[in-house]
This record gives structure tokens, sequence and C-alpha cells, in this order.
């Protein structure tokens, strides 16, 4: 259970890390160049990788809590940016400026660029894979374990959360109706699902020491590592990019 | 009364049953729906299709904490269930409720516990205690409801033959009370020993349904349920004993029977 939407595409065929290098270009790069126009060229980019992925709409969640968010910033700037000067229009005796506007759609730009790339990754990649070539290049099992089980502990707390849920409704608990009961219902059950999950933890932990997890020595993998053909290429080009951006801004 | 988790996926498909005042046993292969079909029976889901009563009371127009005052349902995992810090505290859970005072709520729960025979753990943390204990807790747990109707999901799982004997004691003093025990069970002796009534699940339909007696009679039935009939209803069928044997004791006196005929019919030549 994940985010992770298993379809056949271009941007599915890429390997995890050159994902990774990715998400740091589309950090980087629309803030670094010296250009409004960066900022929108690189949403473009993301847009369309995720329409070629054929994931968009599973983005869009995300991305309309992300656009309420930054609603608030286009309002704000554009009321009250230090550098408002040219007024569009007047609501009562509060001014609409064009430059605190502008900087607000170009932070969110910027922002909802970060999120698409991060769901081009999330929606794109099984979370063990990601995991998997991240130990490949070297990261520690151990830290590979916790990580991946960050990825498996949350749906498994929603399951166990349901049931624990359903036993203390049989028990006469009333859960359903209006928010203050829902509320109320709430807090007794954190305690069973935190407890079982420690203990769920813990006989994990052993599970996995008694299958020689803490072996020392050379491990090898279950799954053939996922290749593809131009990582080398895109990863080199992602880096050039950055370099070229860095510079530009230097000369500007 | 249809159900399905996805739509179009039937899980149930176009049940109708009626249960009464005879305990019952609900068999049937891993996936047949039985754990669905007790959930429905508590409330916790509602039907696709058709309704549900329980003692005129449609599922679907009662939240579960309502429905909870005239079913209850021990689960198959205890630590499902098991939240609360003390013994006691945790059977008193379900009476506090159903809106007993602390007195009477207390009562009620150290009655269940002396049914369990688990009077002496009252301080005890139900985290502390063995599985068998655990199962036997979330057991008195319901018990201390004092519902109508009582369900139990595997009720002899993880137990020694002393907590089955428990459990079976139980059973029956619940059932001279006039209460309907409901199981879904897969210990075969178990139902031959304790149930009345046996209704036999397979792929959401029911397959049979009728006295436990009759049930293990159709052995060809069960075997395409992937489902064996008890042991000693096999030994007495092999040994070609016509008649269908439930039980021990009734082996040993068809035994006796025959062994006097035997003896009787040898005088006479």
């Amino acid at each position: 259970m994940s985010l992770y939407v298993n379809r056949h595409s271009l941007v599915h065929s890429v390997d995890p890390i050159t994902k990774l290098y990715y998400i740091g270009a589309a950090i980087v790069v629309p803030f670094i160049a010296p250009s409004f126009h960066a900022a929108w060229v690189c949403l473009l980019l993301s847009v369309s990788l995720l329409l070629i992925a054929r994931v968009f709409h599973r983005a869009m969640p995300i991305l309309g809590f992300v656009a309420f968010v930054l609603a608030t910033v286009i309002v704000i700037q554009s009321l009250f940016h230090p550098g408002n000067a040219t007024a569009w229009f007047h609501i009562g005796s509060i001014g609409v400026y064009q430059e605190g506007f502008w900087y607000a759609l170009g932070i969110c730009f910027r922002a909802t660029n970060i999120v698409c790339a991060f769901s081009i990754l999330v929606l794109t990649t099984k979370p063990s894979d990601l995991v998997e070539a991240l130990v490949r290049k070297g990261l520690s099992p151990r830290i590979g374990y916790v990580l991946s089980s960050v990825f498996q502990i949350i749906p498994q707390m929603v399951a166990t959360m349901g049931t624990i849920t359903d036993a203390q409704r049989s028990r006469g608990m009333e859960t359903e109706g209006n928010l203050l009961v829902r509320i109320r219902a709430f807090f007794p059950l954190l305690g069973p699902v935190v407890l079982s999950s420690l203990l769920n933890t813990k006989e994990r932990a052993l599970a996995l020491q008694v299958r020689g997890f803490n072996a020392t020595g050379e491990k090898t993998f279950l799954h053939e590592q996922q290749t593809y053909q131009y990582s080398a290429v895109l990863q080199w080009g992602l880096i050039g990019v950055v370099i070229i951006v860095v510079i530009w801004r230097i000369l500007s | 009364m249809s159900f399905a988790y996805e739509a179009g996926r039937d899980i149930l498909k176009q049940l109708s049953l009626e249960f009464d005042h005879r305990s019952t046993a609900l068999i049937g292969q891993n996936g047949a729906g039985k754990t669905t079909l007790v959930k429905l029976l508590k409330g916790l889901l509602r039907p696709s299709t058709g309704d549900i009563f329980i003692r005129g009371i449609n599922t679907k127009e009662v939240t579960v904490a309502q429905l909870s005052r005239h079913v209850g349902l021990v689960f198959q995992n205890p630590n499902d269930q098991i939240f609360k810090r003390t013994v006691l505290d945790e059977v008193m859970f379900g009476p506090l409720n159903l809106k007993q005072d602390r007195h009477a709520a207390r009562e009620s729960a150290v009655l269940a516990l002396q049914r369990v025979g688990l009077a002496d753990k009252l301080e005890a943390n139900p985290h502390d205690l063995g599985l068998s204990e655990k199962k036997l807790v979330s057991i008195a747990s319901i018990l201390a409801m004092n519902t109508d109707i009582l369900i139990l999901d595997e009720p002899t799982i993880a137990q020694d033959f002393a907590g089955k004997e428990r459990i079976k004691e139980i059973i029956q003093s619940l059932k001279a009370e006039g209460k309907l025990v409901l199981t879904i069970i897969h210990d075969m002796d178990f139902v031959a020993e304790n149930f009345e009534r046996t209704v036999v699940l397979n792929q959401g339909r029911v397959l049979l349904d009728g006295s436990t007696r009759e049930v293990f009679s159709h052995k060809e039935l069960l075997r395409q349920a992937c489902l064996d009939t008890p042991y000693i209803t096999q030994l007495a069928e092999r040994l070609g004993i016509p008649q269908t044997i439930l039980t021990a004791r009734e082996f040993i006196e068809w035994q006796q029977k025959n062994s006097e005929r035997r003896e009787t019919n040898a005088q006479h030549m």
C-alpha cells in the first residue's frame, strides 16, 4: 500500500535515482535562475512528465491542498508586498498591486513545481524500489529498512486503527455522530494503536534478526537492478543544467 | 441479503438466514464469508442489498454502539480489543458504555471474570497475560454486557484442554439462560459437542443448514467445501457404524448397546 500507481510509461521506466536528481534540479533551478520565465517553464515540464506518466489525476489532491495555501500567498502579497507601487484596482481603501501579484505568482510556480517533482517520484516509483536503489548506492541497509518501514507503517496503522475502532464500537462506544463524539472516541483508541505498533515492531525486529539481518558480509539483492539506458545522460544533463543556471545567475 | 466490499464483487450472495435460540456454529473454509457475515450481524458492516433485523431492529437504522446492547462479539484476536490497564477496567468498559453505574458495572465485571476463571487477576495488566488468558478476558468483557446474542469468533484458538473445557462450560450456561450463542469455528470436534445447529458457508452461499448431526452426515458436500467431519464421526464411519456419531460418549454408548445386543443374540442361540 502506497501512493504508487502501477503503469507502463516512459517516466515509470526511469530509475529512482535519476528521479531524485530531477527533484534536486526542480528545487534549485527555478530559484537560482534570474528569470520569472524559468519558473513557469520548469512547472510546465514537471506537469508534462506527470501527464506522460498518466498519473496527473492522482497528483490532483496534493496539488489542490497546496493550491489552497498558495492562494493565500497571492492575496497577501498582492495587498502587502513591500515593493507594491502600481495598483491594479481598489477594493474600498485597499489596493491590489501588480508587483506583489507577480512576485506571489513566481513563488506559486516554484512551490508547485517542487510538489510536482516529488509527485513524479512518489507516484511512479515503488517505495521499496527507491530504498533498494539507495542501498545499492551505499546507503546503510539499516537506514534503508527504517525508510521502507515508514512507508509500510502508516497504512498498517490505519488498518489497526480500523480494527480497534470496530472492537470498541462493538462494546458500545459511540464513534458515529457529530464531531465532538468522534473526537471523544478518537483519543482512547490512540493508546492501543501505538502499543500494538510497538509490539509489531519488536516482533518484526526479532524476525529480521532470525533471518540474518545483522549478518556481516556482502549482501545480495532479491530484485534485479532496474536500469534505464539513458540514466547517465539524464543525470549529467540535469547537473549540467544546474551549472549553467548558476553561471547565468553569476553573470547577470 | 447480499454484501460486497467492492461494487460488483459480492462476498455474500443472497443469503437468507434466520437464527433462533439454538446455539449455532458457522463453519466454512477461509474466505467463505464467515467473518463478514458476523460483522454484518453486529452492524459493523451494512448489507449492500436486503436487510438484517436483530430483534426487530434494522441494523441500517442504528449505530453499532446502540446495537451492542443486544449483540456481543468477541473478536478473534484479543489484542484488537484490549486497551485498558487492568483486567477489571477492561471488562467494566462495556457495561459502563451501556450506562450502568460504576457499582453495577463492577459487579457485572467481577461476575463475568469469575465465569472465565480470572477472578484472581482483577488488578493485573491484561497485556501481561498470555494469549489464552487474554482471550478469556475478551470473552469476559462481552459476557459482562449481558447481551441476548453472543458471537464468538474462533473461541478455542490458543486454548489448552482446560481453557476449552472452560469455554464449553460458558457456552452451555449461556444456552441454559436462553441466549443465542453463535460462533465461527474450525474445530469440528468442538462444534459436534456444543452446537445444536450448524450452518456451512461456501463461497458466499449457504451450502448446508440444519441440525449439527444432519450437517455432519453430508460427508461429500462437506468435502466439497473443504471441510472435515469430527474425528469420532470419521472413526465411527470407518468402523461401519450406520448412524452419524458426534461425540465420544455417543460412540461408547453405541458400542455398549451393540455388544449387549450381540450378547443377547448369543444367549438366544
